[in-house]
């Protein structure tokens, strides 16, 4: 019983960074220029057309969009820049949210 | 005959204003330095009313336009507008499709702080002679008109501003009358009341102030007396946007004028707009 405790204990601790790793990422762009609802639309457009995206929360009074992308799949900040710009937005900050 | 001169002279200050659509909140009756958002697309349904009377005419305008713009880039869009008139003037009447422009902006400066953005644009609008000159109004000017403008602005959640001056070139149209060059100066402040979040109805206010400047018609060379001189409108517009569709609607009321000789005034202008953009 002890053996089969430890096995599976061992099994537990090798799965672990695997399904950490393919957890879904979630990303906070601190966007500049962003002040109205109307013109935030164009950066939603834009985000959705991402691979992988999965959910986009926009939050106008704080200039940030958070993005959810789906499991295994990863935004870069350049991605992020370039998408934002194409908005014709700027970038401010980039960050990876722990989840 | 005179009739006819005076309605080409209203009508080519009803044209002067132009009012490029815009992704974000802007005028209604003057240009907005802002620009679509790369590939992306943005139609606008117009309906104008004019009222016109004054020096024996009594005019009366309903215009409805399409427009659509197309973001080349984030800084840098094209248009095409077409539009269908329904004109009267003392009696006479007189509908179909107008002048067709074509235009283009190109936003050469920008600021983008922390909810709120500095923007300055350059535009150019090409009007080409596609609507009847041979009616009586006249739906379309007959001539090539070539419009080029600066303008620029500020918009945060709360407050805007804009200010902008538009030059517009007239060519020669039937009958050898050369409408007088025109130009329009205009400022502009808006609030937003309540401060509403993304998927949200959104309220704006804004008030414009435009000035409208026309020399005179030359007919073959000939400088005409009851034609050119200049307008001044306040022109309350509001706004109301829920994601990407946008209502907005306004009137432009004149206040003053200097027009030269004896010609009809204008008693005021309205305009609504549906603008959706994807």
């Amino acid at each position: 019983m002890i053996k089969i405790l430890r096995i599976a204990a061992f099994a537990t601790v090798l799965v672990l960074p695997v399904t950490a790793s393919a957890a879904k990422k979630q990303y906070q762009l601190l966007v500049d220029g962003l002040a109205c609802p109307f013109c935030a639309y164009g950066i939603e457009k834009k985000l959705t057309q991402t691979k992988g995206l999965e959910n986009i929360d926009i939050d106008i009074n704080a200039g940030t969009v958070t993005v959810t992308m789906a499991k295994g799949v990863s935004m870069s900040k350049a991605q992020a820049s370039r998408i934002v710009k194409d908005s014709g937005f700027t970038l401010r900050a980039f960050t990876k949210l722990a989840k | 005959m005179r009739n006819f001169f005076l309605a080409a002279a209203l009508t080519v200050t009803m044209a002067i204003g132009i009012n490029t659509p815009l992704l974000a909140h802007g005028p209604l009756f003057s240009p907005a330095p802002e620009t679509i958002f790369k590939d992306g697309t943005q139609l606008t349904f117009g309906f104008d009313t004019e009222k016109a009377s004054g020096a024996g005419v009594k005019q009366r305008d309903y215009k409805t336009t399409i427009e659509a713009n197309y973001g080349l880039t984030a800084d840098w869009e094209i248009g095409i507008e077409a539009p269908y008139s329904w004109k009267q003037q003392n009696g006479a009447k007189a509908n179909g499709f107008g002048d067709i422009s074509l235009d283009t902006k190109y936003q050469f400066w920008g600021r983008n702080l922390p909810s709120a953005q500095y923007k300055a644009s350059a535009l150019l609008k090409v009007k080409l002679p596609t609507g009847k000159d041979s009616t009586t109004p006249r739906l379309g000017s007959g001539s090539t008109d070539v419009t080029a403008g600066l303008v620029t602005g500020y918009e945060s959640r709360r407050w805007y501003w804009f200010a902008s001056g538009v030059y517009k070139a007239n060519g020669e149209g039937a009958g050898n009358l050369t409408k007088g060059d025109q130009q329009s100066l205009n400022l502009v402040g808006g609030v937003r009341p309540v401060l509403t979040n993304y998927k949200e109805p959104d309220t704006v206010l804004m008030l414009e102030l435009n000035w409208e400047n026309s020399r005179r018609d030359d007919l073959a060379g000939v400088s005409l007396a009851n034609t050119g001189g200049w307008e001044l409108f306040v022109s309350p517009v509001i706004w109301w946007t829920y994601r990407q569709i946008a209502v907005r609607g306004g009137v432009q009321i004149a206040i003053a004028n200097d027009l030269n000789g004896n010609q009809p005034t204008t008693d005021y202008r309205g305009r609504t707009e549906l603008v959706y953009h994807f």
